[in-house]
């Protein structure tokens, strides 16, 4: 895989006047398995929107702040975004070892998750922000209730959408729905399927009985009940996770599930819900974080993603401008006997409108 | 009815499967592969594609098959439901370094015993002519790729000529070649020639005529695959920018479009009178286009993953009993003021286009397709789903019971079922003669199937819902306030137009049958009169006979209709 191709290479293969102005395309060193985090910052930088929010954080930010995982990001986006070269390599130290700092609280064995490491750092912004938000509000506002259902940062205004989870008795036949909002979609994966297919899996029907039965409200019972998900609110940025990693209890580790799932560059929603606000939002897809390995705990990952027209691949401190065919290769494998792969982890598709 | 709808299903290998006119078998005698069977590896990346000629020897076996299978390209005898060719003794085989072949064609106007005359398309964006009984001819072109560098995605004859051809290529660009001239040892100069929204055509400018004569440039990014209508007059052409565009080949004139409701258009087929493009793409559907009204007429969900090959079934399609007057005395360029109505002007391009046979009066279409989820499904689009105008089915939909159902299911219905005495009026426009009884009719059928839907849905249970869970209950306006604004592009305008339908705008068909019938990628679907004939990724060739073709006897048998024959084919059933 470690073909590489210094700076100078892929300048000239872009063609240095062909080199948009203001982009700049650096690699990230690895200080040792952080691989997650530099395919997924990677992902996120070039999530315009999300870059560009983060890069006015830094604006907007006092000199005498004290660090956070935030600022940390907010520097390393705004020191990739002001160098003077278009490509080059950049060592993210500050803010892995930040990220270290905090990690040490998640003392388990999903470490090297990218999708974990995803969903930790969206969190983690989006609680700053409203600690920042709560701080610079005056204090007399002091009621439990809005202190228990915070405002929304610029994180769910980007990452976050609203499924609806409508479960009907099958006894009185009532619907009754209630509304989730999620950052981030993890779908199950079956051989030689499209993501459309998965996410249509995600929304099909489920059937609650035996155990599992459902209290009615309307009955005073327990009921057997039909229940499935529908997207109400389609999110800015669509972040689909698959779930191709797959606990197996007879082998006391988490196997990696290579299966082919092809996903294309341009994508609409089939499983919304009838009240959704915008259910034909048009998504593109921007960015790719893929595991290449045989498990979760061991593997490598990086990204591939789309500025301005043409497809790059970040490997670590590697770049690459590679075609758009190519991404076929990520698609994963059509036969169920291998399980070393490179394929696609974690989508992010960003609205058109 | 067989159908089984996405989601749910077992997952074994089918063998047979059951439509209204009897049980398709798998002929495991009758397979074609590679002689030597080796493991797949996951490597050939190239689909296996299958070309048929029929050699018209007199022989018992006239017909020939050719396929490619990663590096190499085979031609045998093809025996069709009977027990296959000796697969050791292919009558050509070709080998090929550096380069796969992508694609195949056979020339129509030149066949004998002795020669056939075959057009293969390669990765590397050559082509060669082959000759592949009489093995002396062996043309290249683009041989130095100074036309184009990228893959070859689909190459054919011109219908009706003996020495032009069209290729497309990944690049986005179709060229038109004579097999007769050079290429030219510098890459070509072109000239503007013509140009039309979102394509352009040039000429090559030479001193001496030379190859290519013309290079059209369609759309943006990739052409994945063209076809000419049966009346050999348009040309359809889909590409990765998700649009199907369909040209007055002769005139050059772009005369119609659509749009695939996300993601490229992969294949695309016309329906055997040229009135009803079908093309399948990376959405997972299928989409039927009427040529005549210009517009999209239902969209087929069924699929798994995306969808890489499209075919109408001539042999299934049911034509009315009753002699149509309509199209075919129309034809007369005198007659134009006879079709009142303001869709005049694309009723000409219809009358314009001659049926290959009494094709006006087909009132129930048969296609098929095949794709990256390992299966195959039939479907039917039946004469109230062609009738029903466009944005008709949101009616349809406030009058279904069951409102927590998204899209509209709309099952076609066996043709038993309905009486067929309008079909002479199936004029060329929809919108003009709207039937009433049909849509009451229709509404009633939504109910109904809106209910078999339920009882399907429970039958899927083994999907679980999955999502992170970021449990914060928010404000919700304020995350709809902040969506950006941006300039909206072409692809979003057509949303909501005939030419791009939103999901509940347009009728959703089911199809008929969808079962799994590979371990791998399908990659060919071909209908024959006395079989279909599919391929997959590593190159296996599968004939499923008809019923009452089972068994060669049943050549004895006709085609339409035919009592399902003593299952002989028993002894055929093949485990996997």
């Amino acid at each position: 895989m470690k073909m590489g191709n210094n700076p100078s290479q892929l300048e000239k293969e872009i063609g240095t006047e062909q080199l948009p102005a203001n982009e700049h395309y650096f690699g990230l060193v690895n200080f040792g398995n952080t691989c997650y985090g530099n395919s997924v910052l990677q992902a996120l930088y070039f999530c315009r929107p999300f870059r560009e929010k983060v890069l006015q954080f830094k604006q907007h930010q006092k000199n005498n702040k004290k660090e956070t995982l935030l600022t940390c990001l907010a520097d390393l986006f705004y020191s990739i975004a002001t160098q003077k070269k278009k490509v080059g390599t950049i060592a993210p130290k500050k803010f892995i070892t930040r990220l270290r700092k905090e990690y040490e609280l998640f003392d388990n064995y999903m470490q090297q998750d990218a999708h974990e490491f995803l969903n930790y750092l969206l969190n983690r912004v989006s609680e700053l922000l409203q600690a920042e938000k709560q701080g610079n509000k005056p204090k007399s506002v002091n009621n439990p209730e809005i202190q228990s259902k915070p405002e929304p940062t610029w994180v769910e205004e980007l990452f976050q959408g609203t499924f609806t989870n409508e479960t009907r008795c099958l006894n009185c036949e009532t619907v009754s729905s209630k509304d989730e909002d999620f950052l981030d979609l993890s779908v199950d994966v079956e051989q030689n399927t499209s993501i459309t297919h998965c996410l249509r899996g995600f929304s099909s029907t489920e059937t609650l009985c035996a155990e599992q039965k459902y209290y009615c409200e309307v009955c005073c019972s327990k009921q057997e009940a039909q229940k499935r998900m529908r997207v109400k609110k389609l999110p800015q940025i669509l972040a689909l996770h698959l779930k191709r990693f797959k606990y197996m209890e007879q082998m006391n580790r988490f196997t990696k599930l290579s299966y082919r799932v092809v996903f294309p560059l341009e994508l609409r929603l089939f499983n919304t819900s009838d009240d959704a606000f915008n259910p034909d939002r048009m998504y593109d897809l921007v960015a790719v974080v893929i595991h290449i390995g045989s498990s979760l705990n061991r593997g490598h990952y990086i990204s591939i993603v789309k500025s301005d027209g043409f497809w790059l691949l970040f490997d670590d401190d590697i770049v690459d401008k590679i075609d758009p065919s190519t991404i076929e290769d990520f698609y994963g494998l059509p036969s169920d006997l291998q399980k070393n792969s490179e394929t696609g982890y974690i989508l992010f598709y960003q609205s058109r409108e | 009815m067989a159908s089984q709808s996405e989601g749910g299903g077992k997952d074994d290998i089918k063998t047979h499967f059951v439509t209204r006119e009897g049980t398709y078998k798998l002929m495991p005698l009758s397979e074609y592969s590679k002689p030597t069977r080796v493991p797949y590896n996951g490597q050939t990346n190239t689909p296996s594609r299958v070309s048929f000629i029929n050699v018209n020897d007199g022989s018992p076996s006239p017909d020939r098959i050719c396929f490619n299978v990663g590096r190499e390209l085979y031609f045998y005898v093809y025996k069709g439901v009977k027990k296959a060719a000796d697969l050791t003794k292919p009558i050509d085989k070709r080998l090929y370094k550096g380069t796969f072949p992508t694609c195949h064609d056979f020339n129509r106007m030149i066949i004998s015993s002795e020669s056939v005359r075959l057009l293969v398309g390669f990765t590397a964006g050559q082509l060669q002519l082959i000759d592949p009984i009489k093995k002396e001819l062996g043309k290249l072109y683009n041989e130095e790729r100074l036309i184009d560098k990228t893959k070859v995605t689909c190459i054919k004859w011109i219908p009706g000529s003996t020495n032009q051809f069209i290729v497309s290529h990944s690049s986005g660009q179709m060229y038109i070649y004579n097999e007769e001239l050079p290429c030219g040892p510098t890459p070509p100069h072109y000239q503007p020639f013509k140009q039309g929204d979102s394509f352009s055509v040039f000429t090559c400018k030479t001193k001496s005529t030379r190859n290519p004569l013309y290079r059209w440039m369609v759309g943006h990014g990739p052409i994945n695959e063209f076809a000419f209508s049966p009346c050999a007059q348009y040309l359809a052409v889909v590409g990765q920018d998700g649009y199907l565009r369909v040209f007055n080949y002769n005139s050059m004139e772009l005369v119609g479009s659509m749009k695939s409701y996300f993601g490229g258009l992969l294949c695309v087929c016309w329906s055997p009178d040229s009135k009803y493009i079908v093309v399948g793409g990376e959405d997972d559907l299928v989409t039927v286009w009427s040529f005549i009204e210009k517009r999209v007429v239902c969209r087929g969900q069924g699929h798994r993953s995306w969808i890489g090959v499209v075919a109408f079934d001539p042999y299934t399609s049911v034509f009315s009993e009753e002699e149509s007057d309509s199209s075919d005395k129309k034809t007369g360029s005198g007659n134009h003021e006879n079709v009142v109505n303001g869709s005049l002007q694309s009723n000409r391009n219809s009358l314009e286009c001659p049926s290959t046979s009494s094709s006006s009066n087909i009132t129930t279409y048969r296609f098929g397709s095949v794709g990256q989820d390992t299966m195959l499904c039939l479907w039917d689009i039946t004469e109230d789903i062609i009738k029903q105008p466009y944005g008709r089915s949101r009616t349809s939909i406030l009058v279904t019971p069951n409102a927590s159902h998204t899209l509209p299911r709309c099952n076609s219905l066996p043709q038993s079922q309905k009486s067929n005495s309008v079909a002479s009026d199936l004029s060329l426009d929809g919108n003009a003669h709207p039937v009433t009884n049909h849509t009451s009719s229709l509404s009633t059928k939504f109910a109904t199937l809106t209910l078999a839907d339920r009882k399907e849905s429970q039958e899927r249970k083994e999907h679980k819902r999955n999502f992170s869970l970021a449990s914060r209950s928010v404000d919700k306006n304020s995350i709809l306030r902040s969506n950006h604004v941006k300039p909206v592009d072409d692809s979003i305008k057509l949303l909501g137009t005939s030419a791009c339908p939103r999901l509940e705008e347009s009728p959703i068909l089911e199809p008929l049958v969808c079962k799994r019938i590979a371990s791998e990628r399908l990659t060919e679907l071909i209908f024959r009169e006395e079989c279909i004939v599919t391929a997959c990724q590593e190159g296996l060739v599968y004939t499923w006979a008809r019923p009452g073709w089972t068994c060669p006897q049943g050549y004895a048998n006709t085609m339409q209709h035919t009592v399902v024959s003593p299952q002989v084919g028993e002894v055929y059933q093949m485990q996997f």
